[in-house]
């Protein structure tokens, strides 16, 4: 983890001598590296106009250090090795140690210079997806700009022309980079603090594997088939909640950069988006919603009211995005009796137990699994198994809980009676109304 | 006169005749030349053998092999309960001990045949006594003798020959026998999981999940394994019997048991730098040639000693005469018939022994030959059936177990379909199939390199005429 301190005395140290014109090599600023995959608190400023930072989910901000009027940043593209859930670690490419990349805040009008050191085996670039800036600053290799050579560093410079929340992803061999992982969110506050502010600003970026139980590399020629469907390349039960104060105005930023579009639904609100990599959307064109589909290559922003206390899920609409690595060409074995069905398995795997006999529910089993794989749906609740995987998570709304604390408040204690309870009914069939014994007219019954 | 001098020759055929039998004379040895037999056998494959003669000797045997059967047997039980109970093996030592028969009657003098004769006729009569001995039978019993004692000890090693054939035989049956068995135990296994999958895949009919297509797929795996267990049940029933056989088991010792499967692979194979030296030093085929060749060669000596005198025959004439006319008068005199071979000049058998010689001789080298190739190429087999075994055994079962592990992980973390472990199934179960024949192949070859170098591999030769050596009958090759 990168050391605050250290930042800060760097800062300090070329922060004396004001640069002008193009940078010399000896003052590029230090790269911060982080190595911990676990939701880092908000970094806020240590200069330039002040505004409230956002939290990465189950990631960071990059520092940065004030240059004269710039805003310096140093991104590293390399090699990571990222832990998609406890248990399988996957090897990618990223920045500054990680992949997702660090998220990189500003503000509205601020004169941003961004270093790129590639330390990857091959070229890159980096495109600043949504953010309005100089055609050569765009970042699409050979089109306005060289190719960043393995070990060279380019310098990126524009002005934050406006607030949002935007994107950055190489635009040079960008099939490969960007299904190795090379990807992260832009976050340019408004300069006007008053502007539509929240309480809890919340940002990642989806993203999709294919990883092949047993392996430790992304399939970078999948186009569809993929197993691991990432929230800032973390499955559950890999993935942080998100806990809210109740009655925090909470923003959730997403951006998706997957090569599907995915439905993200939370529970037991309603929300608006607000934003998207456009810009923000009008509040008279604003309509509530409790699910909103992110399409492919876009952000959505939206605010929430956390007025409803409890653990809400939040998750991808797409059943098989909130599920970790399975099989595609599986049999549906629902209808044949477990006995029959242990019988013919246990022959064939005396150590695997017989299931999707009545369906796929088998979370409170620990199966056993290949290498480096996560079972196909897993995370455990007050209740029992979640049963869930892929791109979802909790919302934690809290009463109790302090402004700006972002620490996990544990499993929600429901007031008594509001739990939905088992009765005591019959065991017969429950009764059914009748359908209507007269045949309709001309239906031939 | 005459008289006097047929006497004197009598009596010196007399004393000749003992002379010889003093050093000639054979007797009939207390174990029928079984001791030899024992010896070389023993020798190479470590077991007992035994000539049952008396009632008491059956018994024993019989005790000794119900002993033996008491227990599971392994290759070298089952080797011994056949040297002990094969009446084939009996009968082979019976001729053993007829060729003894033969080498005594050979040893012996030729008995003098004493001949009267009297003729009468109108009052006239003649009385003649013969005393006939078969001179030449006398002048080459010491050639005659040593013949048949090669004889005798070639029939020794034919009894051995026999007897290593027979426990080659029995390995190689015992080797098949528990092959048969394992096969049949995995096949059994193998059918009974089609049988569960099969029943699966109708299920999965009557719900609706798979079509008839994949319904018939799912199924053919069973119907094929139940086809290959019937077929190894048969091989191993078939296998069996051979083995009760070779073991001379009839009615109650039929229930005898075997492993359910071949041991394990030594743990290095044998390395035999010398095995053509060994082969033509220990073959028991080579060693009946080579003594049949020096049968031949003696018999060839004979016959030139002999070339002009084929039959002399000594009669010792005393013939009385009576003539009614006159007084009774005696004749003494001696007959001696000579043929004498004007016409070819023993020229003809001359040759004859010398190309049958010279013919022996060359099928002799050409044994030697072959017998050292054999070994090679049975040391070869060796060598790769174990590489070929071993590599079943540290390679590929190991990578099948492998694979069915993570199979099966993969199935319980839902990444794969059951079918796909049956699929799976199905190849292991090829290996594991290929690993048992490797193995059995493995043992077999074992067995046949023992062969190459002790011999008992080739299956009885003529027999009669120990020059004419069958080729090598091709090693049977197992499958």
């Amino acid at each position: 983890m990168y050391s605050r301190r250290r930042f800060l005395g760097t800062a300090a140290l070329v922060g004396a001598s004001a640069l002008q014109g193009r940078v010399q090599a000896a003052s590029i600023p230090e790269a911060p590296h982080m190595d911990k995959v676990v939701m880092q608190p908000p970094l806020h400023p240590i200069g330039g106009p002040d505004y409230r930072p956002v939290v990465t989910l189950n990631g960071w901000s990059l520092p940065f250090r004030m240059n004269g009027d710039w805003k310096e940043f140093h991104l590293v593209a390399e090699p990571v090795v990222r832990e998609f859930a406890e248990g399988m670690k996957v090897n990618l490419w990223g920045y500054n140690g990680q992949s997702p990349g660090p998220t990189i805040e500003a503000v509205e009008g601020d004169r941003v210079r961004i270093f790129v050191t590639n330390r990857l085996p091959e070229h890159t670039t980096v495109h600043w997806h949504g953010m309005i800036i100089p055609s050569g600053m765009d970042g699409v290799g050979g089109l306005t700009q060289p190719h960043i050579r393995p070990g060279k560093t380019f310098v990126y410079e524009f002005e934050m022309k406006k607030s949002g929340t935007f994107m950055y992803h190489p635009h040079s061999d960008e099939m490969v980079q960007m299904a190795m992982g090379m990807m992260g969110m832009v976050v340019v506050h408004p300069r006007d603090q008053t502007f539509r502010p929240v309480d809890r600003d919340f940002v990642f970026v989806m993203s999709t594997y294919r990883v092949d139980p047993g392996t430790y590399l992304p399939h970078v020629n999948e186009m569809t088939d993929f197993n691991m469907w990432t929230w800032n390349a973390r499955v559950f039960p890999g993935i942080d909640p998100l806990p809210v104060r109740l009655g925090d105005k909470v923003r959730v930023r997403i951006g998706n950069l997957s090569m599907t579009s995915h439905p993200i639904h939370l529970h037991g609100h309603s929300f608006a988006v607000t934003c998207t990599d456009g810009g923000w959307i009008p509040e008279s064109a604003q309509y509530p919603e409790t699910t909103t589909d992110v399409p492919v290559g876009a952000v959505r922003v939206f605010d929430v009211l956390a007025d409803n206390p409890g653990d809400w899920a939040f998750h991808c609409h797409k059943s098989h995005h909130t599920m970790n690595a399975m099989g595609h060409e599986v049999r549906n074995l629902i209808g044949v009796s477990r006995k029959d069905l242990a019988k013919a398995v246990g022959k064939l795997a005396p150590d695997s137990m017989a299931m999707g006999a009545t369906g796929m529910a088998m979370g409170n089993m620990e199966m056993p699994a290949p290498d480096n794989t996560l079972p196909m749906m897993t995370g455990a609740g007050q209740f029992g198994p979640i049963e869930m995987g892929g791109m979802f998570t909790v919302m934690k709304i809290r009463e109790d809980l302090a402004r700006d604390d972002y620490r996990d408040p544990g499993p929600y204690r429901f007031p008594k009676g509001t739990v939905a309870y088992e009765v005591t009914a019959p065991a017969t069939e429950p009764a059914r109304q009748q359908p209507d014994a007269v045949p309709m007219k001309n239906m031939k019954m | 006169m005459t008289d006097h001098r047929a006497r004197r020759l009598l009596v010196l055929a007399t004393f000749n005749l003992c002379s010889l039998g003093l050093a000639g004379c054979a007797a009939f040895s207390p174990d029928g030349g079984m001791t030899a037999v024992s010896d070389l056998t023993s020798r190479t494959i470590d077991k007992d053998v035994a000539f049952v003669q008396t009632s008491e000797g059956a018994d024993a045997i019989d005790a000794r092999v119900s002993q033996l059967l008491a227990r599971t047997l392994n290759a070298e039980t089952a080797v011994q309960i056949a040297l002990l109970n094969n009446k084939g093996l009996q009968a082979a030592y019976n001729e053993l001990a007829l060729a003894e028969t033969d080498l005594v009657e050979q040893s012996l003098p030729p008995n003098p045949v004493f001949s009267i004769s009297r003729i009468s006729g109108s009052g006239a009569s003649e009385v003649e006594r013969q005393v006939v001995g078969d001179i030449l039978a006398l002048a080459t019993l010491p050639f005659r003798s040593d013949i048949a004692r090669d004889q005798f000890r070639q029939a020794q090693l034919r009894a051995a020959e026999a007897t290593l054939r027979l426990a080659n035989e029995v390995r190689r049956a015992y080797v098949r026998a528990v092959a048969g068995n394992e096969m049949v135990a995995l096949l059994t296994d193998a059918k009974a999981t089609a049988e569960s999958t099969a029943q699966l895949a109708v299920k999965l009919g009557e719900t609706g999940s798979l079509n008839k297509l994949d319904q018939a797929r799912e199924q053919v795996f069973y119907a094929e394994t139940t086809a290959d267990l019937a077929t190894a049940r048969q091989t191993a029933a078939s296998a069996r019997e051979k083995l009760a056989r070779l073991m001379g088991l009839w009615d109650g010792g039929l229930d005898f048991r075997l492993p359910n499967q071949l041991p394990p692979l030594p743990r290095r194979p044998q390395a035999l730098p010398s095995i053509e030296a060994d082969a033509v030093a220990h073959r028991i085929d080579l060693q009946i040639a080579r003594l049949g060749l020096n049968a031949l060669a003696k018999s060839l000596n004979l016959t030139e000693a002999t070339r002009f005198v084929t039959l002399l025959d000594l009669a010792g004439i005393s013939r009385r005469t009576q003539d009614p006319e006159g007084a009774p008068f005696r004749e003494r005199g001696f007959d001696v018939q000579f043929q004498i071979p004007i016409f070819d000049g023993g020229e003809v058998r001359v040759r004859q022994a010398a190309e049958t010689y010279n013919l022996a001789f060359n099928r002799l080298t050409e044994r030697a030959v072959n017998v050292r190739s054999e070994a090679r190429d049975a040391y070869r087999i060796y060598r790769s059936s174990y590489d070929i075994a071993s590599h079943y055994q540290r390679e590929i079962i190991p990578l099948r177990k492998i694979i069915t592990e993570e199979m099966q992980l993969r199935f319980s973390s839902m990444q794969v379909d059951i079918f796909a472990l049956l699929t799976e199934a199905r190849q292991r179960l090829a290996s594991l199939r290929g690993a048992i024949d490797a193995r059995q192949r493995f043992f077999l070859a074992q067995s046949d390199l023992q062969t190459a170098v002790n011999g008992g591999g080739t299956p009885a030769s003529g027999g009669d005429n120990p020059t004419t050596i069958a080729a090598a009958a091709p090693a049977d090759a197992g499958h």
